[in-house]
């Protein structure tokens, strides 16, 4: 992405300051320090539809998110093999026996989405998906993706 | 630093004018250059309509020359205040002296200078000559400008031959004016030779339900979103009964000119019953028609008033969930008409809202519903569950499910934990699959 340098461009400063926002969560989260972890179906894998490993994406594009042999149920919901999407962006993989941290590095699709619209200053980014249970705790096997690495431009 | 440094080159290039405009957007300053070739432009033709300028500014401090008593400089019908369009043609007036070009030494005459957001010059000295000082040594008594949107000050100063105000000095009073925003140009996106936009349904002539499906084809260009500012991109509008707007502004935004400024490339629109038109038109990053403009021709299309339509409406009471306008459910594989294996896993997506087993009470949730081989049901009513009606109530998001070979039509539906579709129904919409003839195993041939 090439950044106007001209004396009234600002373009590209306050993009990265929309991050912040687009990142901005609902999923609250109150949890005890060490949850039990639930079980995973066998078999079960979280993937990404699009982006897909390498791509060059814009500033501003969607996640998908697939989810093979379990099922997506909100924050809070307890149901044996259901879960809810965590993306990890830029970040590395979390401690799986406890729950999932609540921050821009770590969005939580509490309300069972399946896709979700993120804003990235332009650069090489890594994204990676792990299932949390109704208490943001990862499954047992943890239900995780691949780290894909992208290309924001 | 690099941004310091580039201000204060803003500065030396620009003039004082522009410099008080600094960092007010981008799009400022794209008219800040369009503005400032244009003064160049002006300043250029002064300076080669009058040889003399230069040996009068170099003249250390020449003598004035006396000024007519009750002598006045001043606008023609343009009043402290005003709110002006940013191109404006400038008349100025002058009693009790006459104009003459600069350089004719006649008694009595002198010729004007316009002032842009300055002061009022040192008046024992050649006025200066610059983006903000705008000789008319032509003897010119109108002009035209560009200003940039915002407020402005103009004041004329009369100058004899050599520049110099007279003894006394003849000036207007200072005028203030606003640029009225809307009516600045931008300098609109250049299109490739050969892009179109056309309308891949509804077909010219055709008649349709209420409630209508419009996609839109793009060829030789790319889409992007609104705001996003790419080379050979744009976004598409949607001209509903209207004809195209003027090409230089903004497409304007209401029920007429629909944008579709996430870049997307079909919408549900709905129309009243009778004969209406449409039409498509590409707009860059700012909602500006491209430079040749994109369109399509337009389509006409008769709304029939058919009486099915008028029902979900009415029923629409029942205990329905409500869903956000922008909720979507579709198929991310396979997609329509494609040719599919016997066994395939149907992918879902599901925009702007999220996924919960049956059950689970929470508001912008719900649970994907596989409609195999059979119409939409009614949206009032909880979906049948049987063979052509799966429901995916632990949270699925994909199935593999196994079809016999032919042709298949699968639709998605949404539905809340009792299985009731929402309000506005999140449904796809009915895509055709065919499902391969399986060969044996030993020819088959795979990647």
């Amino acid at each position: 992405m090439i950044v106007r340098r001209g004396p009234f461009a600002k373009a590209g400063s306050s993009m990265i300051r929309m991050v912040g926002l687009a990142l901005a969560l609902t999923a609250l989260h109150i949890a005890p320090a060490r949850a039990e972890s639930t079980s995973s179906a066998p078999g079960a894998v979280v993937y990404f539809h699009s982006p897909l490993d390498g791509a060059r994406v814009p500033q501003r594009f969607t996640v998908k998110i697939g989810l093979k042999e379990m099922g997506v149920a909100p924050a809070g919901v307890v149901k044996e093999f259901t879960g809810h999407h965590h993306l990890l962006v830029d970040t590395d993989m979390v401690p799986l026996d406890q729950p999932i941290p609540s921050d821009y590095n770590h969005i939580h699709l509490g309300n069972g989405q399946t896709e979700t619209v993120l804003t990235l200053p332009a650069g090489t980014h890594t994204l990676q998906l792990l299932l949390g249970d109704h208490q943001h705790v990862p499954h047992k096997p943890p239900v995780m993706s691949k780290k894909i690495t992208i290309y924001v431009r | 630093m690099t941004e310091r440094l580039t201000d204060f080159g803003a500065i030396i290039r620009y003039g004082n004018l522009f410099a008080l405009e600094a960092h007010v957007s981008v799009m400022a300053e794209l008219l800040m250059y369009r503005f400032f070739f244009r003064v160049c432009f002006i300043i250029f033709a002064t300076i080669t309509l009058d040889p003399h300028i230069e040996a009068g500014a170099q003249q250390p401090a020449p003598a004035r020359k006396p000024s007519a008593p009750n002598a006045r400089v001043f606008f023609i019908d343009l009043k402290d205040g005003a709110t002006i369009p940013s191109k404006i043609k400038l008349r100025f007036g002058v009693e009790n002296m006459e104009i003459a070009a600069a350089g004719v030494a006649t008694p009595n005459t002198g010729h004007h200078h316009l002032l842009i957001d300055t002061s009022l010059p040192p008046l024992d000295q050649p006025i200066p000559s610059d983006f903000n000082h705008i000789h008319f040594g032509g003897g010119q008594t109108e002009a035209e400008i560009t200003l940039p949107a915002g407020e402005h000050t103009l004041q004329l100063l009369f100058g004899d031959q050599a520049h110099t105000p007279h003894q006394p000095p003849v000036f207007s009073e200072v005028i203030h004016v606003k640029v009225d925003p809307v009516t600045v140009e931008k300098t609109r996106t250049p299109a490739p030779a050969g892009a179109s936009v056309f309308l891949i349904e509804p077909a010219d002539g055709a008649t349709v339900a209420r409630k209508m499906t419009v996609k839109f084809g793009l060829s030789g260009m790319e889409l992007s979103p609104a705001g996003t500012s790419k080379p050979n991109s744009g976004h598409h509008h949607l001209l509903i009964d209207v004809p195209l707007p003027a090409f230089d502004r903004e497409i304007p935004s209401d029920l007429n000119h629909v944008h579709f400024g996430r870049a997307q490339t079909e919408t549900e629109v709905t129309l009243t019953p009778g004969d209406h038109t449409l039409q498509l038109l590409l707009g860059d990053h700012e909602h500006l028609p491209h430079d040749p403009p994109i369109f399509s021709k337009v389509i006409r299309i008769h709304v029939a008033d058919s009486p099915a339509e008028k029902a979900p409406p009415a029923a629409a009471a029942a205990g329905r969930r409500p869903a956000p306008p922008d909720a979507a459910v579709y198929f991310i594989y396979p997609t329509n008409g494609e040719r599919i294996y016997p066994n395939s896993t149907i992918r879902f997506g599901l925009r702007g809202m999220g996924v919960a087993p049956a059950g689970v009470v929470k508001p912008n949730t719900g649970h994907h519903h596989l409609l195999i081989d059979v119409e939409t049901p009614p949206l009032d009513q909880p979906l049948p569950s049987d063979l052509s009606h799966i429901h995916f109530g632990n949270g699925q998001t994909e199935k593999k499910i196994t079809l016999s070979p032919g042709e298949h039509t699968l639709q998605l539906i949404l539905a809340d934990e009792k299985h009731m579709p929402h309000d506005p129904p999140v449904i796809s919409e009915r895509i055709k699959v065919t499902v391969k003839v399986i060969r044996p195993v030993r020819k088959r041939y795979r990647r």
